[in-house]
């Protein structure tokens, strides 16, 4: 027998998408995908291309989900609704068996499959990865489930890859996504106009050969690759340190976290429902009064739900913790040893619609970190390169204080402007040896440095003529987590020249107001002629943000408080929308700052810190900068408190 | 009817609105094989032959609010061999249980012409605060699904199957969108016995915790969440509704009260020129 080869890629104009649906639907099949409903992305079944939800987009944040109408004419821009395919699967509800009783006569009958001949349209790959792992658990045993084995036999499935993200999607973190490699019958891609529709299965070939349109382009599949690699990038792949992640999470069974956790988890079994590997269920039997016809239903039932784990006798599960405990040390750790891979695929449903917005990946973090941190750590620039600077111009110098200017710097480099918020350059300039700068604004053409004269070479670089030239190399380190704070209360501390690293997050924030709840900066100098950036601070107040001062000492003019910057946090709590906070100052400064943070209500993992260190190759070569497991320059600046854990509030290290 | 070997079945009911029994009425399907195999001879609602007992299984409506009802549980118990409560107000007291945390007597003489007639106790308060209870059917009113859930597993001599899960379970099975995640409605579904079958969230609109606590519900954790946009006042008047006097409920029950102050009654104006009254 001679295998054909398998078909290329096909292009599917948008609008002919019909075609698609036509063919699917051969031999009576129903075709389900995304639809919208009653505010979101819902799965249901699709009769012409009209019902897909073409324009729309959802803004996920943890325990929040809106839709918003873009307009456009992409179908597939809404990434993962609440449902799963499990829906279909594995449905929520079903009968599953029959017991007759007559006289002294019992009887019983197994009720058999009969499942609906579906097209499944727009499975993403962390989706496929999904009915991977049911497959695993529910038909790839000793014993199967007939029902659901029938149901996966009996559909076909399209997949979608994404070109777009949603802000709890971690797929690539899992090892899922965002790219469709298999499992799927047949796989789209959407382009600008249109589709490159491929295959993945035999019968995902014939399909493609009875799909009109022409033969996919070089130029649109590389078109289609693309989109997806940029999906990977935007994501990143570091929200969860997936390898080594069993034992870690398996040493913790002691963690005092779980109590932390529990005191926040409602055990309303949300997570477990919307988790598209997640499989538990209870069969109760409902009979008729007299017992003598009775349906044994299976539903989906959650470790979440007090009764899961009780018998006569008691509760093995009795607490909160011990059943959030059992659901992560199962999805994350003893998943693997039972079914051979993670029972999470990065989905991010869980974090979405936890009611109180519980993460995953936080709590992965706080409970089992990796040994070295997790955090999004961007490709860096050529410039980079220990040695090799760029040379960029100075084009204004502006006093902040006595001792302190921000200069305006043109790179030759424009790598350099694409750094983000709390990421620093390592300045050179002939004759003095190199030191780190945060970088206090991104312009467009232009860099923002601000600069206390300290020593010789902050004193030269201050000094330098306008037009005048130095080396610039970066960006570097880890930025702020900005995402982190998305949907939540944000705090941010400043004291002295601290405010400068802090800029461009401000800057950040306020570009994308509508994204974060309230917002305050609390700003600590040593006196008011101390203070940076004073005409911005009212600009922040009229941008949405609460600024609120204190000076060390008072001086000319001063009418506001006088006292340390912990002073205008200690009556505040913080717990309201759980809040994340960004703290930079003297080392003193921050340790006093997070306690009070702590204090009032946020968690490590959510108070970040930049600190400062001796650095000179800003790469994590030299050394310098090194403590305890981390260079801060490359791992850092920017850490949570938890990841520092008891290192950051010692001397000596 | 008078079957001797059918279980003898009471309803009756205390401080209440009747809907609960009405539940039991509107069982249209199952109310006449219901009536071959429960002995109902105590249903005033339904029946004008009475009976003051023996009952195998005794159904109460309603709170404890007058001292006569007082007198009366504990009769009615000590005439029962399972006693079930039917619905929120005599499980957790019902929506009179708030007079617990207000002046009694200053909200009587705003109501009534003549409070001195009124002869009603300082608290509404559930069955089980007075005598042991077997069994309890939550809800404002119970859901009938349940009560025949009820009498079938009483008939069988099974225990009835009644979760203790929140109403997420049941919106999730029915494939409803979120309200609290996707709307911001402050839906306490999360923190509510399920039962209902997530009736209001199927209607876009947020639970009211009609079925009371679930078993551990996290009160604190949603009320802090819910806290981010709104003022802790309207957090608590969240659970001040027909379950606020259930234990888990009631210190945010407790502090939305005081602000629900009684409006002094008016005075009537003196008749003159239509009245009797010369």
């Amino acid at each position: 027998m001679v295998m054909s080869a398998p078909p290329g890629a096909t292009f599917l104009p948008r609008e002919r998408f019909d075609a698609l649906l036509d063919l699917l639907r051969e031999g009576g099949r129903t075709v389900i995908g995304p639809t919208l409903r009653d505010g979101a992305v819902m799965l249901g079944e699709i009769a012409t291309a009209a019902d897909l939800p073409a324009g729309w987009r959802d803004v996920q944040a943890p325990g929040s989900y809106r839709l918003s109408d873009g307009n456009g004419p992409r179908l597939f821009d809404v990434v993962n609704g609440p449902q799963s395919w499990k829906q279909f699967t594995f449905p929520p509800r079903i009968p599953v068996a029959t017991a007759r009783r007559e006289g002294t006569d019992s009887s019983f009958a197994p009720i058999a499959p009969d499942p609906p001949r579906l097209a499944f349209l727009g499975v993403r790959a962390c989706e496929l990865a999904a009915l991977g792992v049911q497959d695993r658990v529910l038909a790839g045993g000793t014993y199967v489930d007939e029902d659901y084995r029938a149901r996966r036999e009996s559909s076909i499935v399209v997949a979608v890859e994404c070109t777009r993200a949603g802000a709890n999607c971690f797929c690539a973190s899992m090892g899922t996504g965002p790219e469709v490699r298999s499992g799927h019958d047949l796989v789209l891609t959407e382009v600008e106009d249109g589709f490159v529709v491929s295959s993945g299965s035999p019968a995902g070939d014939r399909l493609l050969s009875r799909l009109p349109g022409p033969r996919a382009t070089a130029a649109q599949i590389a078109a289609a690759s693309g989109a997806v690699a940029a999906t990977r990038a935007a994501m990143g792949d570091d929200a969860v340190a997936a390898e080594g992640l069993r034992d870690r999470l398996m040493d913790k069974l002691d963690s005092p976290r779980w109590a932390e956790v529990a005191d926040r988890c409602l055990a309303c079994a949300n997570c477990t429902m919307v988790c598209p590997t997640c499989f538990c269920s209870s069969t109760d039997v409902h009979s008729d009064l007299d017992g003598t016809v009775n349906v044994a239903e299976r539903e989906w039932d959650s470790c979440f739900n007090i009764g899961f784990a009780k018998v006569a006798g008691g509760n093995f599960r009795p607490n909160r913790s011990d059943r959030y405990r059992q659901w992560l040390t199962h999805k994350f750790a003893t998943w693997h040893d039972q079914f051979g891979s993670s029972g999470c695929v990065g989905c991010g449903r869980c974090i979405t619609w936890c009611p109180v917005g519980i993460d995953v990946r936080e709590e992965l973090a706080a409970i089992a970190p990796p040994a070295i941190p997790v955090g999004r750590i961007p490709p860096r620039p050529a410039a980079a390169t220990t040695g090799r600077f760029d040379v960029a111009t100075l084009r204004e110098v502006h006093s902040e204080t006595d001792d302190t200017k921000t200069l305006r710097l043109t790179p030759g480099d424009p790598a350099l402007l694409g750094g983000q918020p709390g990421q620093f350059v390592m300045v050179e300039q002939p004759g003095f040896p190199a030191f780190p700068i945060s970088c206090s604004r991104y312009g467009t053409e232009s860099l923002f440095l601000t600069v206390r004269g300290a020593g010789p070479a902050t004193a030269a670089l201050i000094n330098t003529p306008i037009s005048g030239e130095v080396g610039l190399r970066g960006p570097l380190g880890r930025p702020w987590p900005i995402d982190r704070a998305l949907g939540r209360d944000v705090v941010v501390v400043a004291g002295g020249i601290g405010l400068a690293p802090l800029r461009p997050l401000i800057d950040a924030l306020i570009a994308d107001r509508d994204r974060f709840g309230s917002i305050l900066l609390a700003y600590g100098a040593r006196t008011p002629g101390d203070q940076l950036f004073r005409d911005e601070l009212i600009s922040w107040t009229k941008a949405g943000i609460e600024v609120v001062q204190i000076v060390d000492r008072s001086g000319p003019g001063w009418t506001g408080r006088v006292g340390v910057v912990t002073n205008l946090l200690d009556q505040r709590d913080f717990t309201r929308r759980a809040s994340v906070a960004f703290v930079v100052g003297p080392e003193r400064m921050m340790q006093a700052t997070t306690r009070v943070l702590r204090d009032g209500g946020i968690p490590a993992e959510r108070i970040f810190v930049s600190l400062e260190r001796h650095m000179e190759c800003g790469i994590g070569l030299c050394g310098h900068c090194q403590m305890g497991p981390f260079f801060i320059c490359k791992d850092g600046p920017v850490f949570s408190l938890t990841e520092l854990g008891d290192l950051f509030s010692r001397e000596g290290i | 009817m008078a079957d001797k070997q059918l279980p003898r079945v009471g309803v009756v009911k205390m401080a209440s609105c009747d809907g609960c029994q009405l539940t039991l009425l509107d069982l249209e399907d199952e109310l006449v094989a219901i009536g071959q195999r429960f002995d109902l001879v105590e249903f005033p609602e339904a029946t004008s032959s009475r009976s003051s007992g023996p009952y195998d299984v005794l159904l109460v409506e309603g709170s404890i609010s007058t001292p006569e009802q007082l007198e009366q549980i504990v009769e009615l118990r000590a005439r029962t061999k399972l006693l079930v409560t039917i619905g929120a107000c005599a499980t957790s007291g019902g929506i009179q249980a708030m007079r617990n945390w207000s002046n009694e007597p200053e909200w009587r003489a705003s109501v009534y012409p003549h409070p001195e007639y009124v002869d009603s106790l300082a608290t509404a308060t559930p069955v089980a605060d007075h005598v042991q209870v077997d069994a309890e059917l939550r809800g404002c009113p119970i859901d009938g699904r349940q009560l025949v859930e009820l009498l079938t597993a009483l008939r069988l001599g099974r225990r009835p199957q009644l979760p203790d899960e929140a109403v997420c379970n049941e919106c999730k099975r029915k494939g409803r969108v979120c309200v609290l995640v996707a709307s911001d409605l402050p839906c306490l579904g999360p923190v509510t016995a399920t039962g209902c079958g997530a009736l209001c969230p199927g209607y876009d609109r947020a639970c009211y915790a009609c079925f009371g606590p679930k078993d551990q519900p996290n009160v604190a954790s949603l009320a802090q969440w819910m806290g981010g946009s709104r003022t802790p006042q309207q957090v608590d008047r969240l659970f001040a509704m027909f379950n606020g006097y259930a234990p888990a409920f009631r210190d945010a029950a407790q502090r939305a009260v005081p602000v629900m102050q009684p409006v002094p009654r008016p005075r009537r104006p003196k008749a003159t020129t239509k009245g009797k009254a010369s």
